[in-house]
């Protein structure tokens, strides 16, 4: 059985269709890239899967589970973690206080879960930074601290919402290489990303929306080269 | 051969998130420049630095030669730039007149205005016809046209449009593509543009540059970007065709 | 230890006070300085540890106020019992608003509780069957612990330190505690927190409750202090703003904030009373100008308040 499934996934919103009849699956332990120029429903499909947007029609399955249209706190709970484009740490509170929110979810002890954020920040590389306040973190380190957030609520699937975006080029290798270690070690991974480069490198997977739909899903070098995904990005002109 | 606009080097930030990373481009006085790439490869963010909408924490703009990175956004409509918004942007509740009008805001255009009213009514006859219609019922196609016509009020010598084919019908998408040939041809007004649709912005171009992750990585005249391998690398990784 | 020197200091120097100092007008503006920061710290578990800013806390505090008037005056029973009922009553319209949190934003979320606190002040002065209108209810002295009739203003002030530092301490709880942290994250960012599974709408619900309970119990105990029920007074607006206003000085979303904008507002306000006294409605205008002046200079250089001096955040 597949870990994610989406089945015929549409939401609308007014006269625009930014979901339509979506359907893939995803099997535990891959590491899959979502990609589509702007407007594709990427975001949508996100909010979607992680109960920010009830979808208007079709279905989000976690291992048989029945996801469709819970709220955000329950799908979590269920075992699917997500971050956000934009950034949003916790302000007022420390890094390692972040990440213990996120701990919380899985342990009522607030002790263990100081040790469980110590632990998830020493993993991505912020445990020096433990005791600092959200606010003071650079935009790579605060993209490691919504990493680690995200992973001490013990997820299944984590939906990485553009994880390089607005980080300068010296730090992305280090941060994918995470992402990597991450999958690794067992996490079932779904990118959105802009930048091809990073998604090639590290996708086994690539599904390419288009307008709302499917338009490819496949290897990361077939999809490149399918027709109507250059089409979709460049226009016709590019096709081979 | 000196550039009508010369930007260089520029780091744009918002807050902690750095966009723009030494990115520069050039606009010769008269030609017609596309500015393309990715999502999220800041190009908006290059285009509205410009307009003075954002500051550079680091770099230079000049203009006709002279560094306007200095001035405030308002002042920049009054040396020669026009900023026409990405989804039009008009007024919703003023008429077509008003919102047009309004784009003759700055003191080297006002005393001229209605001058320039008429030439523009010339080029775009729904001026005239729509003159007292409200912004908001009008259609995308059409508000892109207003949109252009007030940008033009300004009587600029660079008029930026950041994505002037967005949301519109294909019918509505040639009609703006010649009206900004247009405006080159007749007024030898330089025209620089954002899109998203890297072959239709090839075909109206002169020249293009395309951005990726806030930097500048590759420009040319448009016949060599067209079909170009590197720019589907840019668009597509690695293993593009 | 150390971080809780002011809080020891504030609380000894409230409970030795009533030993060494004999002036019942000093000793009554202990008393009230120690109401009023319970209810400033209840409405700081809502407003300062959930982030739902509320103008409507009053209504909580009229309606523990009636409950132990009704007590002595319609039912004859101790109003010990106002305390609980008034308690229980509260944590129901608590909730009731809580559910209103969920659905209305900001703004909006203000004036839905400002406007449940003015009906039932209309309830209150209109329903003259049961609350005798708007004269208000003279609460009955009688003599005893058990009918909280007691003359000695000292007594007063134990009885109400003893409701202070169960508010205080609730707080700190909810500072050090799995909720407490939940809620924070709630207060930065919901949607982040819902993320990451919080129940941020049942944790915004019990924090709503929680604080009008307490808050029902401040309005239970002030009533028989008094004496008097007056709903023009007890559903007021001004009273609303009063905690708000003590929290914020003092410090939002810290535990000793509240009692150190209390003693803050108290003492200026009293003194101001003792000096211009007499002149009724021309106070009024002083207070709110002192009030504002005083929330602009704090939001300006002090934005964590009065106990931002003690600790910087």
């Amino acid at each position: 059985m597949s870990l994610l499934t989406v089945r015929r996934l549409s939401k609308r919103f007014g006269g625009i269709a930014a979901n339509r009849e979506i359907s893939f699956e995803v099997a535990a332990g891959e590491l899959v890239g979502i990609i589509g120029p702007n407007g594709a429903g990427k975001s949508t499909l996100f909010e979607c899967i992680s109960g920010f947007y009830a979808p208007d029609a079709g279905e989000v399955e976690l291992e048989g589970t029945r996801l469709t249209g819970l709220s955000p706190d329950l799908v979590c709970r269920r075992g699917i973690a997500r971050t956000f484009q934009k950034l949003r740490p916790f302000q007022g509170m420390t890094v390692a206080e972040n990440v213990m929110v996120g701990a919380l979810t899985r342990t009522r002890d607030v002790r263990h879960a100081r040790e469980q954020a110590h632990e998830w920040l020493r993993r991505v590389g912020l445990l020096e930074k433990a005791n600092a306040y959200a606010r003071t973190l650079s935009t790579g380190q605060r993209k490691r601290l919504e990493l680690a957030r995200a992973l001490a609520t013990g997820p299944r699937l984590l939906l990485l919402d553009e994880v390089t975006g607005g980080v300068d080029q010296r730090s992305i290798p280090a941060l994918v290489e995470l992402v990597r270690e991450l999958h690794a070690g067992g996490l079932t991974l779904l990118l959105i990303e802009h930048n091809m480069r990073v998604v090639t490198a590290v996708a086994q997977r690539i599904i390419a929306l288009h307008l709302g739909e499917v338009i490819a899903d496949g290897a990361p070098s077939a999809v490149a080269r399918s027709p109507k995904v250059v089409e979709a990005y460049l226009g016709q002109a590019y096709v081979a | 051969m000196n550039p009508q606009l010369s930007v260089a080097a520029l780091d744009v930030a918002y807050g902690e998130f750095q966009v723009l990373w030494e990115a520069g481009l050039e606009v010769a006085a008269g030609e017609i420049v596309a500015v393309l790439g990715p999502n999220g490869a800041g190009k908006s963010t290059l285009v509205n630095t410009i307009s003075g909408l954002l500051r550079p924490r680091a770099g230079s703009i000049r203009f006709e030669g002279q560094r306007i990175d200095g001035l405030p956004a308002h002042r920049r409509a009054g040396i020669g730039i026009a900023h026409v918004l990405e989804r039009r942007r008009l007024f919703p509740f003023l008429t077509v007149h008003d919102n047009v009008l309004l784009g003759a805001h700055n003191a080297r255009a006002r005393p001229q205005r209605e001058a320039t009213l008429a030439r523009l009514e010339a080029l775009l006859p729904l001026l005239r016809t729509r003159r007292s219609q409200l912004a908001h019922t009008l259609s995308g196609g059409e508000q892109q046209m207003v949109a252009i016509a007030r940008g033009l009020m300004a009587q600029p010598k660079l008029l930026m449009i950041d994505e002037p084919f967005l949301g519109l019908a294909p019918r509505m998408v040639e009609e703006i593509g010649v009206l900004v040939r247009r405006i080159r041809d007749e007024q030898g007004i330089s025209i620089l543009f954002i899109e998203q649709n890297v072959e239709l912005s090839l075909k109206l171009a002169d020249r293009g540059v395309v951005l990726e992750s806030g930097r500048t990585v590759l420009s040319g005249p448009s016949a060599e970007l067209l079909r170009s391998a590197e720019v589907k690398r840019i668009f597509l990784g690695e293993f593009a065709g | 230890m150390k971080a809780y020197a002011p809080a020891l200091a504030f609380f000894a120097a409230a409970g030795l006070a009533p030993l060494v100092v004999d002036d019942a007008f000093l000793l009554d503006t202990l008393v009230l300085i120690l109401v009023w920061g319970c209810a400033a710290g209840a409405w700081n578990i809502a407003g300062g540890y959930a982030g739902q800013i509320s103008l409507g806390h009053s209504a909580f505090f009229g309606l523990g106020a009636y409950a132990a008037a009704l007590c002595g005056v319609r039912w004859n029973i101790s109003p010990w019992y106002g305390v609980a009922i008034g308690a229980a009553v509260a944590t129901a319209a608590g909730t009731v608003i809580g559910f209103l949190a969920n659905r209305l934003r900001g703004p909006y979320f203000v004036i839905a509780t400002i406007a449940v606190s003015q009906v039932l002040l209309l309830g209150a002065a209109r329903w003259r069957g049961f609350t005798a209108g708007s004269e208000g209810i003279p609460v009955p002295f009688r003599a005893g612990f058990w009918t909280l009739g007691i003359a000695d203003k000292r007594i007063w002030v134990w009885i109400v330190l003893g409701l202070a530092l169960a508010v205080y301490l609730s707080q700190l709880y909810l500072e050090r505690s799995r909720r407490g942290f939940q809620l924070a994250a709630v207060r930065e960012d919901e949607d982040a927190a819902l993320s990451l599974g919080v129940r941020a709408r049942r944790l915004k619900v019990a924090a709503i409750a929680a604080s009008a309970a307490f808050t029902a119990v401040c309005g239970a105990l002030w009533a028989q202090y008094v004496g008097f029920v007056d709903p023009l007074y007890v559903f007021s607006v001004d009273l609303s703003v009063r905690f708000s206003l003590a929290a914020i000085i003092g410090g939002l979303g810290t535990a000793l904030g509240p009692f150190l904008g209390s003693l803050l507002v108290t003492t200026v306000e009293t003194w101001l009373r003792a000096e211009f006294g007499g002149l009724g409605s021309h106070l009024v205008g002083l207070y709110l100008i002192l009030y504002g002046s005083a929330l602009i200079l704090m939001v300006r250089y002090a934005p964590q308040g009065l106990m931002g001096f003690f600790y910087r955040r």
